[in-house]
């Protein structure tokens, strides 16, 4: 298992008082697990993810990765979690603008301490792995939508994570570019990667093998019961 | 892909705006460099013409600077028993008057003692001879100014009518050129001749006989100034006994106090604004890139990596202005040196802006400094950056 | 006697206040400088004594009458201002060498008021052609020299102060810019020229631009009095250091203003001369 999330609550505290996003929200993701997570805006899905994705801390509940208690994680530590373990892909792409394809698909792996060669090998496998070989050198200013998201997706893989989470990966696409992206999803998570997608996309969590819904904070399996 | 690498980057991203900010920090670092020659400019300047004349004490009556105040009484005796001291290698009483040459202009005239290094250097021609010839018009030792003016070459005669308060005339004296000289403490436009004194004091109709201004003495290599200032004062309690360093501490104290002002004031300022600029720069630029940085920050980069970038681009934009500053600096310095050497009185040998390492020294630790520093709340906001709100805030934007 | 009158008479003062009492009665009166008076702890009816002897001989008694701030000689500014005021014929008295005949009827130097300063060049040249050997120098040529390079150093400083901060103003109107890219995108999809944009940036830098020059204006004013503070307190001197006068905040604000207008101008034109799609375009 690679992540349990147990009891997770999150409570904002805000000017016109507090907010509670997530409530009482437990979940196991095993390797190679495919999981949609459904639910309108606001009901707490993308806050999940950020806890899943050890960006949040749950104000209650606890998260295990990989066994270990998050909680107990420095920010170091969790830092490294999120290199080397897992990959987000975000509905923005969050590209680097001043750097290539190529480049931001290196990034992670230099900060992980990659050799030049090993990084120069598993970047050229990525690029062509999501059909952008020939793009390396472009700006992401240069590139499409569906062409940024698939280098996102590619930096996602970078560091070869057990986990990729998924922030409304199509959200900024049109569908015959967003069933592209998803199609890649899939193919990702055919290859063993566990995948997590937060989507309000109905035809985009069809396609994962365990869908949920999410509803004022609180986790269901889709249909019946949390 | 390390930070610098990074940080290059992310400047040349937008290179308008990084042009501009290091032209900023060249602006500003070239003025403080500026600053920081001036601080000490002027008495490292004066401290080597002080050395260059070759003597490293001096005597004079009262504190009052040479000719404005009271003569040395009774010179001769003065420099017999100072001569004596084995502090002190040479003692040459030197005595400052004014001299016309009647009808056409008038000039600075020095009675020196014999010596053979003095407050001059001759260029043309010779020396003061060590005595003067017994019957012989005495010799004279006039600067460029003069010898062009008048059209002097060494022996030549020049007649001059000393120039004092008293009210009886004084007698025209006929004295031989013997030399043409560079006066060290000459201003651009002075004009100026030198005598051995006996023929000074005649100038003067023997009213300032055995009189000096002031005497300039060698220390020995073996005790050096401070014994002989020290074993002088004892010797002449009510003679003021100073050495070149003393000289020049009360100089910096007093008459170039008004320098280190404004050196100190503009290197304030120009530090405060080099820190405004970078800080403004960089907390804008963060600013911009919130959702980056929270990108970064979710894939994984540990805020000390975030910081380091930071930090590697405030060392760029600083040190690429900062080095850029140093010959502009060096130009701005000669043309404002030009400015200020034009102030009446000064001599044309002193310079206000003097390059020394310690100068460079002190701009690299400052504009170091001030570059971190500037650094320090824009690496606050990236490093407290909370990252999935600030995702949420950029998707949703 | 060669430089008695001017003879640094603070010496003999320092000796001769060493708590000497004389006869108040005769002693002719004398003004000393503010700053003598603090230093020597002396007080206005104080009788002191002067000598024009470096070493304090023959000493005359004075009575202190009051007391007077030194006219603040920017060239003597860093001098000790001490000094006292007599009477012309008790200085030439104390100072007279009593082997000169003419002692008592000698001084260094008179000074002249015209009726019109303007024609001090004109007059010193008629007094020289009447008195051969007097030295006739109109007073304001004396002075003037070392304004007129001070005032050129500050000068040069300026410009590039003005330079640096000319570099940081465009810095910060080119992120200005750049941050409003996709809200001048919208403007001109919508249809709005790049005059009617232009004219907005244009209105809105004025405000800015005056504000800034008036703010900056009035912390001048505020820091002249900081900086006069501390320099008189430092020299121990009534010297006005730093004065802004309307003409130097006028020539402040007609400099700042179009600089601020024109940064603000050119940071937008290299936006507007883009085209709508690559303003658009994240």
């Amino acid at each position: 298992m690679i992540v349990e999330a147990r009891g997770l609550g999150k409570v904002f505290p805000m000017a016109a008082g507090p907010v509670t996003a997530l409530q009482d929200a437990s979940l196991k993701v095993h390797e190679g697990d495919s999981i949609a997570i459904q639910g309108p805006s606001g009901c707490g899905k993308s806050t999940l993810l950020h806890i899943l994705g050890c960006v949040e801390t749950p104000t209650t509940g606890s998260l295990l990765f990989d066994g270990h208690d998050v909680a107990t994680l420095g920010d170091f530590q969790r830092s490294r979690i999120r290199l080397t373990k897992i990959g987000f892909v975000f509905q923005r792409f969050f590209l680097l603008p001043m750097l290539t394809a190529w480049e931001n698909v290196e990034l992670p792996q230099s900060e992980a301490g990659a050799s030049k060669s090993e990084r120069r090998d598993r970047t050229a496998e990525l690029l062509e792995y999501v059909g952008l070989g020939e793009r390396a050198g472009h700006l992401p200013s240069q590139l499409s939508g569906g062409e940024m998201q698939r280098v996102a997706i590619a930096r996602a893989l970078a560091n070869r994570p057990g986990l990729v989470l998924a922030d409304e990966p199509t959200g900024e696409l049109d569908e015959a570019t967003g069933e592209q992206v998803a199609d890649l999803l899939d193919r990702v998570n055919a290859d063993g990667t566990a995948m997590v997608v937060v989507t309000h996309n109905p035809l985009l969590a069809a396609r994962a093998t365990r869908q949920l819904e999410m509803k004022s904070g609180r986790l269901f399996e889709s249909g019946g019961a949390s | 892909m390390r930070p610098l690498w990074f940080a290059w980057r992310s400047l040349t991203r937008q290179p308008a705006r990084a042009v501009l900010g290091i032209v900023g920090i060249a602006a500003v670092g070239a003025l403080l460099f500026d600053m920081l020659l001036l601080s000490r400019g002027l008495v490292l300047s004066f401290g080597d013409l002080l050395e260059s004349v070759g003597f490293d004490v001096r005597i004079t009556a009262t504190e009052a600077l040479p000719s404005s105040g009271p003569p040395i009484e009774s010179v001769s005796q003065v420099v017999r028993t100072v001569e004596a001291l084995p502090e002190i290698d040479a003692a040459v009483p030197i005595a400052f008057g004014r001299a016309a040459v009647p009808g056409v202009m008038s000039l600075d005239l020095i009675g020196s003692g014999p010596t053979e290094r003095n407050v001059w250097k001759v260029l043309d021609g010779e020396a003061l001879p060590s005595q003067e010839e017994e019957g012989a018009a005495p010799a004279l030792v006039v600067n460029r100014n003069v010898a062009e003016l008048l059209e002097l070459a060494p022996g030549d005669e020049l007649t001059l009518m000393a120039i004092g308060s008293e009210a009886t005339a004084l007698p025209k004296v006929v004295f031989v050129v013997v030399g043409v000289a560079d006066f060290y403490f000459d201003t651009p436009d002075a004009r100026t001749a030198a005598v051995l004194l006996p023929a000074y004091w005649r100038a003067y109709g023997e009213t300032r006989r055995d009189e000096a201004d002031m005497l300039l003495l060698r220390s020995s290599a073996d005790t050096g100034p401070e014994s002989a200032v020290a074993t002088i004062r004892e010797v002449y309690p009510d003679l003021n006994v100073f050495s070149n360093e003393q000289f020049l501490a009360r100089f910096q104290r007093t008459e170039f106090s008004y320098f280190r002002q404004i050196s100190f004031a503009l290197s304030t300022v120009t530090l405060f604004f080099a820190f405004l600029l970078v800080t403004t720069l960089l907390t804008v630029s963060v600013n911009q890139r919130f959702a980056e940085i929270a990108s970064l920050r979710a894939l994984g980069f540990a805020r000390r990596r975030i910081v380091a970038d930071l930090l590697w681009e405030s060392a760029l934009m600083v040190g690429t202005g900062g080095l850029i500053a140093l010959p502009v600096g060096g130009l701005l310095a000669s043309r404002l040196d030009a400015i200020l050497k034009a102030m009446p009185g000064l001599p044309e040998r002193l310079h206000f802006f003097v390059m020394e390492p310690r100068s460079a020294l002190l701009y690299v630790a400052l504009l170091t400094g001030t570059g971190i520093l500037a650094a320090l709340y824009p690496v606050y906001l990236a490093a407290r950056l909370p990252i999935a709100a600030t995702l949420r805030k950029e998707t949703v934007s | 006697m060669r430089g008695s009158k001017t003879v640094l008479l603070a010496t003999a003062i320092a000796i001769a206040c060493a708590g000497v009492a004389h006869a108040a009665g005769d002693a002719p009166e004398i003004l000393v400088s503010r700053q003598l008076l603090e230093a020597r702890d002396l007080s206005v009816g104080d009788v002191v004594s002067l000598s024009s002897s470096r070493t304090g001989e023959s000493p005359r008694p004075f009575r202190i009458a009051g007391v007077y701030e030194p006219t603040p000689d920017p060239m003597r500014l860093t001098h000790k201002h001490w000094s006292v005021r007599l009477h012309l014929p008790d200085m030439l008295e104390l100072t007279a060498d009593p082997d000169d005949p003419l002692a008592l009827e000698s001084v260094s130097r008179i000074n002249v008021a015209l009726a019109d300063p303007d024609e001090a060049s004109e007059f010193a040249r008629d007094l020289y052609a009447r008195v051969p050997g007097l030295l006739a120098t109109p007073a304001a040529a004396e002075d003037a020299t070392a304004f007129v390079v001070l005032e050129r150093f500050h000068f040069a400083i300026a410009i590039v102060t003005v330079l640096g901060s000319t570099a940081f103003l465009l810095a910060l109107m080119v992120m200005r810019a750049d941050e409003r890219r996709e809200t001048v995108g919208i403007l001109r999809l919508v249809g709005l020229t790049r005059t009617r944009i232009l004219l907005t940036v244009l209105v809105e830098g004025l405000c800015v631009a005056v504000a800034g020059a008036v703010f900056g204006v009035l912390f001048s004013i505020a820091m002249e009095d900081v900086f006069n503070a501390f320099f008189q307190w430092h020299y121990d001197t009534a010297l006005v250091f730093v004065h802004v006068t309307p003409g130097i905040a006028g020539r402040c604000v007609a400099l700042a203003v179009p600089l601020g207008v024109l940064a603000g101008l050119v940071a937008s034109w290299t936006l507007l001369r883009r085209d709508i799609v690559a303003l658009l375009r994240r």
